[in-house]
C-alpha cells in the first residue's frame, strides 16, 4: 500500500484480447505517478486506445477482455468494475473522437458529467462556473446545441464534461485529433492547467508526439501492443530513435522500433 | 352541404381523438427506441398484459379501481425491472438485431403469462365513461363526439406533457437524453445504463397500461389489443422513431386519415380499410421521407 501510493495507476504486463481471439495488447506495463501527466504514444493500431479502455473498463462494451496481468488504480485492483463504478472512484475517460451529446446544449453536456455525483442545483451551478473559468469559450456558447459547435469546442466540451465528475485521474484519448495547431496548443494548455490547479493525474494517448511530450512528465512509446521505450518526456524528446521515428527527423528509411531492433541485432552479429 | 361538412368534421375530430391513443402507444415505443435503439416488438404484449392484469385485479380479486390501477402500474415496473435484469443486461453488448429478436420473444412470454394468469376470455372494462356522444357538444356544435374519445385525448395530452417535463427538467431525463445520443459516451462519464433502461421500460409499461385501458374500454380487453398496438409502427414511420412530438403528430395523422379513408374511400374496397390504410401511408413515407416528419436527422456540421 505504501509503495503504491506514489502511483495512482500501475499497469503490470497486461494482455488484452477482443472476441477472445484478437490479441490487441501483448505486454503493456506503465505507471502514472500521482499528479503527473503521462503520455502514451504510438501510431494507429498500436494499442493506445485499448490500453486506456482496459483501465476505464470500457473494454467490455467492445467485447474486449484483459486476459493477463493486472491493473491497480489508487490502491484498488481493477477487473470486475463497470465504467460507472470507475467514475465513482474518480477515474474518467474522455473517449476518442470527442463523443459529445449532439442534441443536448453545451451546458447540458457539461452538467451530464456530474450525473454520478449527488449535487444540489446550487452546487452544480457553482461547479459549472468553476469549469467555465478553464473553458471560457464554452461559456459563450453554453446555449448552443453541441452538434453545431466546432471540433475544438467539442473537445473542450468532452473534457469539461469529464471534469464535472470531479476526477482524480483523467484518461484522454487523442484529445487533439484533427485540430488546427493553435487549438492543439489551447487544449494542451487547459490540460496542463487542470493538472496543476486541480491536481488531476493524466494519462493521455496521442499521435502528436512532439506536443504531447512537451506537455508531459513521462512518456511511453508502444508499438503493436508492446511498450518499446519509456522515459522522462525530456529524455524521449532528445532520444535519437524517437526523433527519427516519431518526430520525423529521419536519417535512414527505418519505420518503426522493430526495424531498429532488427538492424541492431544484425550489426551485433556481424561484429 | 352544411350537414356534409359537419359530418366530415365529426369524422376528423373522432379520428384525431382516437389517434391520441396511437400516439400514446407510439410514445412507449419512442421511449425504448431512444434509450436502446431497438424497436420494442413486445410493446403490444405489454399493453395486453398490463390491462388484463388491471382487469384481473378488479374483477377476480375485487380490488377497488384506483388501487387496482396502481397495482397494475407497479406490476409494469416489475416487468420493466425483470426485462432489464433478465433480457437486456445479458445482451448489453449484443447487436441491436439481437435485442430486437429478444423483444419479439419477450412479447410471446408476456402474452402467455397474461393468459395463463387471467384466462383467455374477453373482459369488459368500465372506466365509468361511456362510449357515446357528449350531449352538450351534440346540441351546441352539432357534432357527435364520444366522451371516451375526449377523455382519451385529455389523458394522452397529460401524459405527454408529463413525459416532456420529465425529460427536459430532471436529472434522470438528462441522463436518458444523453444515453439516447451516445450510450458509450454516457457510460464513460458514469451514467449507469441500467437505471436508464429501468426507467424507460417502466415508463413504457405505464404508458402501455393507460393505452390499454382506453382501448379495452372501447373494444373489450382481449388478445386483439396486441395487434392494435402494432399500429404504432406506421405512426412511428410517419412521425420518426426517436421523436416524441413525432409520435404525437404521427398518431393524430394516422387516426384522422384512417377514419376519413374508411368513411369516404372504404366503400369502394368493401370497407374495413382502416386496418391496412395506415400501413399504405407508411410505405409512402418510407419511400419519400424515411426519417419521418420529426425524426432526428443525423446532424452533420458543414
Amino acid at each position: 500500500m505504501s509503495n503504491s501510493s506514489a502511483n495512482i495507476l500501475d499497469i503490470k504486463n497486461i494482455e488484452v484480447r477482443y472476441d477472445d481471439v484478437i490479441l490487441a495488447l501483448h505486454d503493456v506495463s506503465l505507471k502514472v505517478p500521482k499528479g503527473k501527466v503521462v503520455a502514451l504514444l504510438g501510431a494507429n493500431g498500436a494499442g493506445k486506445s485499448t490500453t486506456l479502455k482496459a483501465v476505464s473498463t470500457m473494454l467490455a462494451s467492445e467485447r474486449g477482455k484483459v486476459t493477463n496481468g493486472s491493473i491497480e488504480y489508487d490502491g484498488n485492483s481493477i477487473n470486475k468494475q463497470t465504467p460507472s463504478q470507475m467514475v465513482g472512484l474518480g477515474m474518467v475517460q474522455v473517449l476518442e473522437g470527442r463523443r459529445c451529446f449532439g442534441h443536448l446544449t453545451v451546458e447540458e453536456n457539461i452538467i451530464s458529467g456530474a450525473y454520478s455525483r449527488k449535487l444540489s442545483k446550487g452546487d452544480i451551478n457553482q461547479e459549472l462556473e468553476k469549469i467555465y473559468t478553464y473553458f471560457i469559450r464554452l461559456k459563450e456558447r453554453r446555449k448552443s446545441q453541441a452538434a453545431f459547435t466546432s471540433g475544438g469546442e467539442q473537445q473542450m466540451i468532452a473534457v469539461a464534461r469529464a471534469m464535472m465528475a470531479k476526477p482524480k485521474m483523467l484518461l484522454l484519448d487523442e484529445p487533439t485529433m484533427g485540430l488546427a495547431p493553435q487549438l492543439v496548443a489551447e487544449i494542451f494548455n487547459i490540460v496542463k492547467e487542470l493538472n496543476t490547479k486541480e491536481g488531476v493525474s493524466i494519462l493521455l494517448a496521442e499521435q502528436n508526439t512532439n506536443v504531447a511530450l512537451k506537455n508531459s512528465d513521462y512518456g511511453y512509446i508502444i508499438e503493436t501492443g508492446r511498450v518499446m521505450l519509456d522515459g522522462t518526456a525530456q529524455s524521449l524528446l532528445n532520444d535519437d530513435k524517437v526523433k527519427e521515428l516519431y518526430l520525423g527527423i529521419s536519417k535512414k528509411g527505418r519505420k518503426n522500433f522493430r526495424d531498429v531492433l532488427k538492424e541492431e541485432s544484425l550489426t551485433k552479429r556481424s561484429n | 352541404m352544411v350537414d356534409e361538412l359537419l359530418f366530415f368534421m365529426e369524422v376528423v375530430v373522432g379520428g384525431l381523438l382516437a389517434g391520441t391513443m396511437y400516439s400514446l402507444v407510439a410514445l412507449g415505443f419512442v421511449l425504448i427506441f431512444k434509450a436502446s435503439a431497438t424497436f420494442n416488438f413486445s410493446q403490444g404484449a405489454m399493453v395486453f398484459f398490463s390491462v388484463l392484469a388491471f382487469c384481473g385485479f378488479m374483477q377476480d380479486f375485487n380490488i377497488p379501481f384506483v388501487l387496482a390501477f396502481i397495482l397494475a402500474a407497479l406490476l409494469m415496473v416489475v416487468v420493466g425491472l425483470c426485462t432489464e435484469r433478465l433480457v437486456l443486461r445479458p445482451l448489453m453488448n449484443a447487436s441491436e438485431d439481437t435485442v430486437l429478436m429478444a423483444t419479439i420473444g419477450l412479447g410471446y412470454v408476456l402474452e402467455g403469462l397474461a393468459q395463463a394468469a387471467w384466462g383467455v376470455e374477453v373482459r369488459r372494462l368500465d372506466l365509468g365513461i361511456g362510449d357515446f356522444p357528449v350531449p352538450w357538444i351534440a346540441d351546441n356544435l352539432k357534432l357527435f363526439i364520444s366522451a371516451l374519445d375526449i377523455f382519451a385525448g385529455l389523458v394522452a395530452a397529460l401524459m405527454i406533457i408529463g413525459l416532456f417535463l420529465l425529460f427536459k427538467y430532471t436529472k434522470i431525463g438528462l441522463g436518458l437524453r444523453a444515453v439516447a445520443d451516445d450510450a458509450g459516451a454516457a457510460s464513460s462519464i458514469g451514467i449507469p445504463l441500467k437505471h436508464i433502461m429501468l426507467l424507460v421500460w417502466s415508463a413504457a409499461g405505464v404508458v402501455a397500461l393507460v393505452a390499454g385501458c382506453m382501448w379495452g374500454a372501447r373494444a373489450g380487453v382481449q388478445f386483439a389489443l396486441v395487434d392494435l398496438a402494432l399500429k404504432a409502427l406506421p405512426v412511428l414511420i410517419i412521425g420518426g422513431f426517436s421523436s416524441i412530438p413525432g409520435a404525437i403528430v404521427g398518431g393524430l395523422i394516422i387516426g384522422a386519415t384512417e377514419k376519413v379513408l374508411e368513411v369516404y374511400i372504404g366503400p369502394f374496397f368493401g370497407g374495413a380499410i382502416e386496418g391496412w390504410a395506415p400501413y399504405v401511408l407508411a410505405i409512402f413515407f418510407l419511400l419519400y421521407r424515411p426519417e419521418g416528419l420529426f425524426g432526428e436527422k443525423i446532424i452533420r456540421r458543414v
